[in-house]
């Protein structure tokens, strides 16, 4: 449903600017600090350009991006990024869900219950790889005591040194900080659902899961396909974490694209090098956002 | 009276010593509870006129934020530094040359023999005063060497049986509970990989390692692991509070590390704790020397002040105050001479390695062997995705192209 | 009688106890950080982290020498600040791509997220050299503007999913009344929203609250986030775990006490009636 277009002509002026005017704080904050940063950034990709020779800035043109194409590590790191992307997303997703649709009901102790959720948000990242990094240690990390002591395992699992399963401990890490952030979009989201459907549906006959797959899921479906979205590229662009845990290794076996930018730009000082590869990995993600938008987001319109 | 104040303050803002010269410092500290704050009162009281600002910025991002406050513009005056990152500060322009300086200071002296040549650059001109030091040294647990009837290891053979001696699985679970050292495989432990190596004839980070004595070493390195089982299985990935918790909870008997963790072995072992200098490989010794200095910026526009502070941080007494919140080593002899920081065995221990305490090379291409080259490959080459050889060939490689 | 007890039980078996289960992998390393700030320094590595022998000695260190509570200042205002200018801009931001359609709506939305899909450390520098030509640097302006860059287009993305929820014929419905657009914004929809605002206002604080790289590059020694603070107790040599353990749990506590305050917000029962007829 639009606006008629039987208005005044001042007031159609009116209406065009409005948007705009709404829109301009955002637009122009963002365009100032971060687009033109990036845009130099993209610039720098074309050079050869190592921080601590500061006077060599030669065009070279997309040798760094053909140099790219060619480097082992970039499609091991790239690998790695699909890994990542497409376990913890869902892992995120599956828990959050039921621990929104869970602190929907009502139960007595429910307030505390959603206060203490945050908590694996709530915490900075360094303190949280560190912490994990404790957890999985092979000499005293309380995980390997544990599974240790339910016969689960006869050795102590070195989980960070293991190249096989290295990836994997860390995406449980991301997994347990990140499914807050799904748990409390989505139940807010729960709540613009009428109760009154659930009591019609209810009386009608329909049992809980039919009611969530034709209720619940419609109607969260909206914020469901933004919060995805929007984490998928968090998670994505998030390396804070693997730094700490593993710094990227053992070998190559926990790198992920912007981590190798990251170890490029500001370990080895080659910001034409890193700007590549950050600009490409920009670009493929915006790849996987046009398609997940186009396919899935008819639900945003 | 009023046009008597209004003269009396005009001489007097004429007249008045130049306003306090502001000197922006930068170190990092492992000890939080502030200790510069101290040393900073006493230099303020004593210089009138200069006043310093000290920022302790986090370890981990140190040189990541001083890079960029470089490029950006808003370098300290003076920083704490270490050797590796001279040749790019040096290519940056972003040191200042003190040599004249230090020539002209009466503390110069008064610092340990050779320290200065040690930190000079590779055309001889002094950028940096060295501040404190350590000498990287062999922990073992003496009660582990005595129920075993070991000696310290003085080779690299011996050093090999005593490990596979000392790894044992104490109960009877299949699985060894003891090993025998304590491996860094993460960043920062190519000191112990170095020591292994390095050692041998003719063989040098930037020249020999395509020799077959440099493919002994590395290769000897990977066979502990993987053949003999010595290292804990979490080597590959281990940093330094793995090797020193591993060896503390007493899950290794043998690691190398240095002076500055010594104070907590003791409070955490004891008597059951000492040092000795590391084995001898192949032919000789090789062993880390751990370098920090300080240096002053060519940006600064408060250069001399700059100096005094520094130069005051390197003199006898307020070296030792600095010493004894790091934890690390006097610079100056007569501090070295009555230092009682550390229990005496590690102080023997790290004098008695000086003889063969070296630095890697001092060209840009040591700054990616140390923060990627050695760490992915060495990894690699401990879980078997690569062989020696081939890590070997990447380390040439690294050095080959600068 | 029988049909309440049923329920109740059923109750439990649904709902209680997977909450707990829940509960305990969420809050379960949050414990054992805890665990880990009451032991001794010293005992940490012999006998390992545990309650006996319980000391609040590190959080006393903390607070009196890494002078914690400055810290904390230092990012509340940030957080604070951040929460501020992002919801400000985000929610008027968000009422225009909902409400209207104009040539470059497309557009803009993605530029939102293009902005968020580059790795910021790239962007370090550049901001850098920004900050100090503005003159700053070390100031907790900069870290607002520079957390709301991040926040912002994420927020803008929340929000207008959110108020696509709220059905345009409300709107029309407060302006057949008599109101203007932005008085239909702020009477009909805004209250509506309040569970989204919440959310989002939640996730602004906890994302400039948690954010380390700009903390550290942007601020200096006047301004001087939690983030960093606890950095500075990880040192080349060792990793003070008590003091650090110490600073992740105080650390953590303002986003789950702001959530607490706010969270019953966050389910409201304005919408109730409101759809209907």
């Amino acid at each position: 449903m639009t606006d008629t277009a039987q208005s005044p002509g001042g007031f159609a002026l009116g209406r065009r600017i409005l948007p705009l005017a709404l829109l301009s704080p955002a637009v122009i904050v963002t365009l100032a600090i971060v687009f033109f940063p990036m845009a130099q950034t993209a610039w720098m990709s074309l050079h050869e350009y190592i921080l601590f020779r500061p006077n060599d800035f030669d065009f070279i043109g997309l040798e760094n991006f053909m140099a790219a194409l060619a480097d082992e590590v970039f499609w091991i790191s790239l690998w790695h990024t699909v890994i990542w992307i497409f376990l913890t997303i869902p892992a995120q997703l599956l828990l959050g869900l039921v621990t929104a649709l869970i602190l929907n009901q009502n139960f007595p102790w429910r307030p505390i219950a959603r206060a203490l959720i945050i908590i694996p948000w709530a915490l900075p990242s360094v303190v949280i790889a560190l912490m994990w990094v404790w957890m999985y240690d092979s000499n005293y990390g309380i995980i390997n005591d544990t599974l240790l002591r339910l016969d689960i395992i006869n050795a102590a699992v070195p989980w960070l040194a293991n190249p096989d399963t290295a990836l994997y401990a860390i995406i449980l890490t991301l997994t347990w900080q990140g499914f807050p952030f799904f748990a409390v979009m989505i139940l807010a989201a729960l709540q613009s659902i009428p109760k009154s459907y659930y009591e019609a549906a209810a009386i009608d006959g329909a049992s809980r899961w039919n009611q969530f797959r034709h209720i619940t899921l419609p109607g969260i479906s909206g914020v469901l396909v933004t919060a995805v979205l929007l984490r998928t590229i968090w998670v994505a662009n998030s390396i804070d974490v693997i730094y700490v845990m593993t710094g990227g290794g053992p070998g190559y076996a926990t790198y992920t694209l912007p981590l190798y930018a990251f170890v490029k730009a500001r370990a080895n000082l080659d910001f034409g090098y890193g700007s590549a590869l950050a600009v490409m990995f920009t670009l493929m993600l915006m790849g996987l956002v046009v398609v997940y938008l186009t396919r899935v987001g008819k639900a945003l319109r | 009276m009023k046009k008597l104040l209004l003269a009396a303050t005009a001489v007097a803002l004429f007249c008045a010593p130049a306003s306090a010269e502001t000197v922006r410092f930068w170190y990092h500290f492992d000890n939080p509870d502030n200790p510069m704050s101290a040393l900073v009162e006493k230099f303020e009281a004593a210089n009138p006129g200069i006043e310093i600002e000290a920022e302790n910025i986090p370890w981990n991002s140190y040189y990541d934020n001083l890079y960029t406050a470089v490029i950006g513009g808003n370098a300290p005056d003076a920083a704490m530094v270490k050797m590796f990152a001279q040749p790019r500060l040096i290519e940056m322009g972003a040191l200042e040359p003190i040599g004249d300086r230090l020539d002209g200071w009466d503390g110069l002296s008064e610092l340990q023999d050779n320290l200065i040549n040690l930190t000079s650059a590779q055309d001889g001109e002094r950028y940096y005063l060295p501040i404190q030091y350590v000498v990287l040294y062999l922990y073992y647990r003496p009660s582990m060497f005595e129920e075993a009837g070991l000696e310290v290891p003085a080779t690299c053979d011996a050093f090999r049986e005593a490990a596979k001696a000392l790894t044992k699985d104490t109960d009877g679970d299949g699985n060894p509970d003891v090993y025998g050292f304590g491996f860094r495989g993460g960043k920062g432990g190519h000191d112990h990989w170095a020591s292994l190596t390095l050692s041998r004839d003719g063989v040098a980070l930037d020249d020999g390692m395509d020799s077959a004595a440099a493919l002994e070493g590395t290769q000897y390195v990977v066979d502990l692991f993987r053949e003999d089982g010595v290292f804990p299985p979490s080597a590959p990935n281990d940093g330094f509070q793995e090797i020193i918790g591993g060896f503390k909870s007493g899950r290794t008997a043998m690691t190398i590390h240095h002076i500055g963790s010594a104070n907590g072995m003791v409070e955490a072992l004891g008597d059951d704790v000492s040092a000795a200098v590391v084995p001898e490989c192949g032919g000789g010794r090789w062993t880390s020397f751990g370098d920090e200095s300080t240096a002053v910026f060519a940006a600064s526009d408060v250069k001399d002040a700059a100096f005094k502070w520094i130069t005051f941080l390197s003199s006898p007494g307020n070296n030792a105050e600095f010493n004894t919140a790091t934890g690390q080593l006097p610079v100056t002899k007569s501090d070295s001479d009555g230092w009682e920081g550390h229990p005496q065995r590690f102080v023997k221990a790290t004098v008695d390695s000086l003889p063969f305490a070296e630095l890697l090379p001092n060209v840009p291409a040591t700054s990616d062997f140390v923060n990627t080259v050695w760490p992915v490959n060495m990894q690699r080459a401990l879980i078997g995705d690569i062989t020696a050889e081939e890590m070997n060939a990447k380390i040439v490689e690294l050095y080959a192209n600068e | 009688m029988m049909v309440a007890k049923r329920s109740v039980v059923r109750r439990i078996l649904t709902v209680d106890l997977p909450m707990l289960a829940i509960l305990a992998f969420t809050l379960g390393p949050y414990l054992w950080m805890f665990i880990t700030s009451i032991t001794q320094e010293s005992r940490l590595f012999t006998t390992g982290p545990s309650v006996i022998g319980a000391t609040l000695d590190n959080y006393r260190q903390l607070f009196e020498k890494v002078g914690f509570l400055s810290n904390m200042l230092d990012s509340l205002i940030i957080a604070g600040g951040t929460v501020v200018v992002g919801l400000t801009v985000s929610v008027t931001a968000a009422y225009a791509f909902s409400r209207f359609s104009f040539p470059g709506r497309r557009a803009l939305l993605l530029q939102f997220l293009v902005i968020n899909m580059f790795p910021i450390v790239l962007l370090i520098l550049p901001l850098f050299v920004l900050m100090r030509v503005l003159g700053l640097l070390d100031t907790h302006l900069a870290l607002i503007i520079a957390n709301s860059t991040i926040a912002i287009p994420f927020s803008v993305w929340m929000m207008t999913s959110y108020m696509n929820g709220i059905p345009r014929s409300l709107d029309e419905a407060a302006m057949t009344d008599g109101c203007t657009r932005l008085g239909a914004l702020v009477r009909v929809v805004l209250p509506l929203c309040v569970p989204g605002i919440i959310a989002t206002g939640i996730y602004i604080f906890i994302t400039a609250w948690n954010e380390y790289l700009y903390a550290l590059t942007l601020g200096g020694r006047s301004v001087r986030p939690i983030t960093v603070a606890v950095q500075t107790l990880i040192g080349e040599y060792e990793i003070r775990w008590g003091l650090l353990t110490a600073g992740g749990i105080v650390g953590a506590m303002p986003a789950t006490v702001l959530f607490l305050i706010v969270q019953r917000r966050l389910i409201s029962g304005l919408t109730q009636g409101a759809v209907k007829g």
